[in-house]
């Protein structure tokens, strides 16, 4: 069973910040691996505005594990009849203590046909501190009604200040019901995959 | 500075439309997409029919929905409008930006309470026709 779930979060991996808050009352459990760290997360939205929830990480770069207790506030949100802009600020505290936390925004824009996104986190810790930043763009080849599977095809390029460089590989997002899962890959990074679950 | 002026009671005029539908129609088993005031519903009819089949003694809310662009926003507010025990049937056309909400005839329908229930799960109902089966 331990197996079971662990595997389920590991392939739920990748975006974990697509959507970081859900409907009011909803709940959502991500997974995320890259060659920085593996996390799962859950969190909680009493409100569609903010959520709560709980991150545990294991970092390969620092070879070490630790828990965040997160909260996400959607900044500002735009919808329009074709589209959705969204504006959030995400941070966290770990388990380390007070003295290590992050902070940061992200953003996205979507339509059914397209979707453009953003992110800059900021971590805070003893041994050294690094700074994420990644962008994405995205397109649907085809519009699914609700309820269908639904595909993109996402161009994702990120860089952490860990390693200095940036990063530009495809990924491939299937959204089913309450399920996504997302699967990237390149060279450097190996398999970018997330997976995510609401409920 | 009369440009200015013009401008301003245009503006005023736009701003004192009310914005919101809330009239009953009444349809006879299938959709019509004109109605009788001349106003297209932009609903699909193929759709609109197999959601109504099988409904008696109900009226329709066709709820028109901005930021509606993925299942997940589907989804929390199917969640929602099932909680609501007056709700008979739900259908979400994501092409359309519709929801569309089957009640008792006997529900007095509130355009304000679906606004919230929408607004809850982050989107904007921007108006609302109802129709009579």
């Amino acid at each position: 069973m331990g197996i079971k779930l662990f595997i389920i979060l590991t392939f739920m991996s990748l975006g974990l910040d697509a959507r970081p808050i859900s409907y009011s009352g909803g709940s959502t459990i991500m997974a995320f691996s890259d060659n920085i760290k593996n996390s799962t997360y859950y969190h909680y939205s009493p409100s569609y505005k903010y959520s709560i929830g709980v991150e545990n990480i294991k970092n390969k770069y620092f070879d070490e594990s630790y828990s965040y207790a997160r909260f996400t506030y959607l900044i500002n949100r735009k919808n329009s009849q074709n589209s959705q802009r969204n504006l959030y600020f995400q941070s966290g505290i770990s388990s380390k203590g007070l003295s290590e936390y992050f902070y940061g925004v992200h953003g996205d824009w979507e339509t059914r046909r397209l979707f453009v996104g953003f992110g800059l986190k900021e971590t805070e810790k003893k041994i050294k501190n690094y700074l994420e930043q990644y962008y994405q763009i995205g397109i649907a080849p085809y519009l699914g009604d609700y309820g269908d599977l639904h595909t993109w095809i996402m161009l994702k390029s990120k860089k952490n200040s860990l390693e200095n460089n940036w990063t530009t590989y495809p990924a491939l997002k299937f959204f089913k019901g309450n399920t996504l899962i997302e699967v990237g890959y390149h060279k450097k990074i190996n398999w970018d995959v997330h997976l995510m679950y609401r409920f | 500075m009369k440009k200015l002026l013009f401008l301003s009671i245009f503006t005023s005029i736009i701003w004192a439309e009310n914005p919101h539908e809330h009239m009953h129609h009444s349809h006879e088993g299938h959709l019509h997409e004109q109605l009788v005031d001349g106003k297209k519903l932009e609903v699909d009819p193929v759709r609109f029919d197999k959601f109504v089949m099988g409904l008696k003694n109900s009226q329709i809310a066709v709820v028109n929905v901005q930021g509606m662009v993925c299942d997940f926003c589907a989804r929390g507010i199917e969640k929602t409008f099932k909680k609501d025990k007056n709700v008979k049937k739900i259908d979400v056309d994501l092409s359309k930006g519709k929801v569309l909400i089957a009640y008792n005839n006997n529900k007095k329908i509130k355009f304000d309470d679906i606004k919230e229930k929408i607004l809850i799960n982050g989107q904007n109902a921007i108006d609302m026709t109802i129709l009579d089966l």
